[in-house]
């Protein structure tokens, strides 16, 4: 059989005059289907995207009296900005003229310090990023007015320090659940996007592992 | 002068691609491709074969490894031959791409299905050969690599380089890929 897997190859190449490569149209200048140029580009994608709604949301906040909302939603978003900038430079450096087991070992360790600081972070934006909203409208112009609209009507509210106490253990809660739940949140959208990448890989790295150990 | 040289060195295969002004990146890119790519054309397809299903995502790979060929030229230091580099990160790209979902997929009828999937499995004239590759797509992605390389005789030291495990490892490996491939083409080949 061996000899007839190497004849099947060798002369069924030999007699195939159609190893011919396909034509190619505008190579250098199409968008990369690699996994690797995909991440990239929704790396770029999403920092461009955090950076110019951040500072549209500033923008908008300014005009509309919610700038504190506004200033602390501008700092969260460019503050992972940031952070992630640094892990986009780590991918830059990936190489791919390394021995397959190498390659996809750098990628997947790459692709998991990704998550793991991205998760680590979601723990406090998620919850942040409402805060930032809450506080912001709390103070706005719109949100005081709304505040003594319910003052002034006949109620039963009780205060400490002047922030309405129900108002207060919501927010707590709602805080505390985006808190736990933060990375939890992070990782189901992650893997919804690309659950069948971390599968691939992860069934490539276990074939690895087989062939190291044999 | 050197301008005037390149225009006129661009290869045939790009004149219906090229724009009317050529910018120096594109005309470069096209001596690389005729050049440093085209010969190594058949190392390529031969790869780029195994690790997809459709004629659409074989081109969608093949257009795929000469990107990345491209992109990371500078990175050969001559460490390797140049044929070697080149199967070594065709590999590395197939291994890690992402397959192109068929848009769709649920308006296609079994009898479409059917006819696809003939067209699919007949790339080569030679119908044994077809039958070795519908096998060698049945192995694991890992799998499918040291085989491809085995096959273009590799030695056992070369495959492990590119790889990235001991000659060891990949004999044990090549042994059992072969009893593998011996039980999917029973019967099938005379």
């Amino acid at each position: 059989m061996e000899k007839s897997i190497k004849h099947i190859w060798k002369y069924g190449f030999e007699a195939e005059n159609n190893l011919i490569a396909p034509k190619i149209n505008d190579l250098y200048n199409r968008k990369s289907k690699h996994i690797v140029d995909k991440f990239m580009r929704m790396f770029k994608f999403n920092m461009w995207f955090l950076i110019i709604f951040s500072s549209l949301f500033l923008i908008y906040s300014y005009f509309n009296d919610f700038l504190l909302g506004g200033i602390l939603i501008f700092v969260l978003f460019n503050s992972l900005v940031l952070v992630n900038r640094n892990l986009f430079k780590t991918l830059r450096h990936l190489n791919t003229n390394v021995p397959s087991i190498e390659y996809i070992i750098a990628f997947n360790e790459w692709l998991n310090k990704q998550v793991t600081m991205n998760k680590k972070l979601a723990h406090y934006y998620y919850p942040l990023l409402f805060i930032s909203f809450m506080v912001g409208f709390y103070y706005s112009v719109g949100g005081q007015e709304l505040v003594n609209e319910i003052l002034g009507t006949s109620h039963q509210i009780y205060f400490i320090n002047g922030i309405p106490v129900f108002w207060a253990i919501g927010m707590a809660l709602i805080t505390g659940l985006l808190a736990v739940f933060g990375g939890a949140l992070y990782k189901l959208d992650l893997y919804l996007m690309y659950g069948h990448i971390f599968k691939k890989l992860d069934s490539l790295i276990q074939d690895i592992e087989e062939l190291k150990s044999e | 002068m050197k301008l005037f040289e390149r225009i006129f060195f661009v290869p045939p295969c790009n004149i219906f691609t090229i724009k009317p002004l050529i910018n120096k990146k594109q005309l470069v890119s096209n001596d690389f491709y005729t050049l440093k790519i085209l010969p190594y054309a058949g190392i390529i397809i031969k790869i780029c074969r195994a690790y997809t299903d459709s004629q659409e995502d074989f081109e969608d790979y093949y257009q795929e490894v000469c990107l990345q060929i491209w992109r990371s030229r500078v990175q050969f230091r001559g460490d390797s031959k140049w044929s070697t580099w080149i199967y070594r990160l065709s590999l590395n790209i197939c291994l890690t791409s992402i397959k192109k979902k068929r848009k769709n997929k649920q308006h296609i009828n079994s009898s479409e299905k059917m006819i696809a999937a003939t067209i699919d499995n007949h790339a080569f004239s030679d119908e044994s050969l077809n039958l070795l590759y519908d096998a060698i797509k049945k192995l694991s992605e890992i799998d499918r690599a040291v085989i491809l390389l085995y096959l273009e005789e590799k030695s056992q030291k070369e495959i492990a380089e590119i790889i990235g495990t001991s000659p060891n490892n990949i004999g044990v490996r090549i042994n059992r890929i072969k009893e593998r491939l011996k039980k999917l083409l029973d019967g099938k080949i005379n």
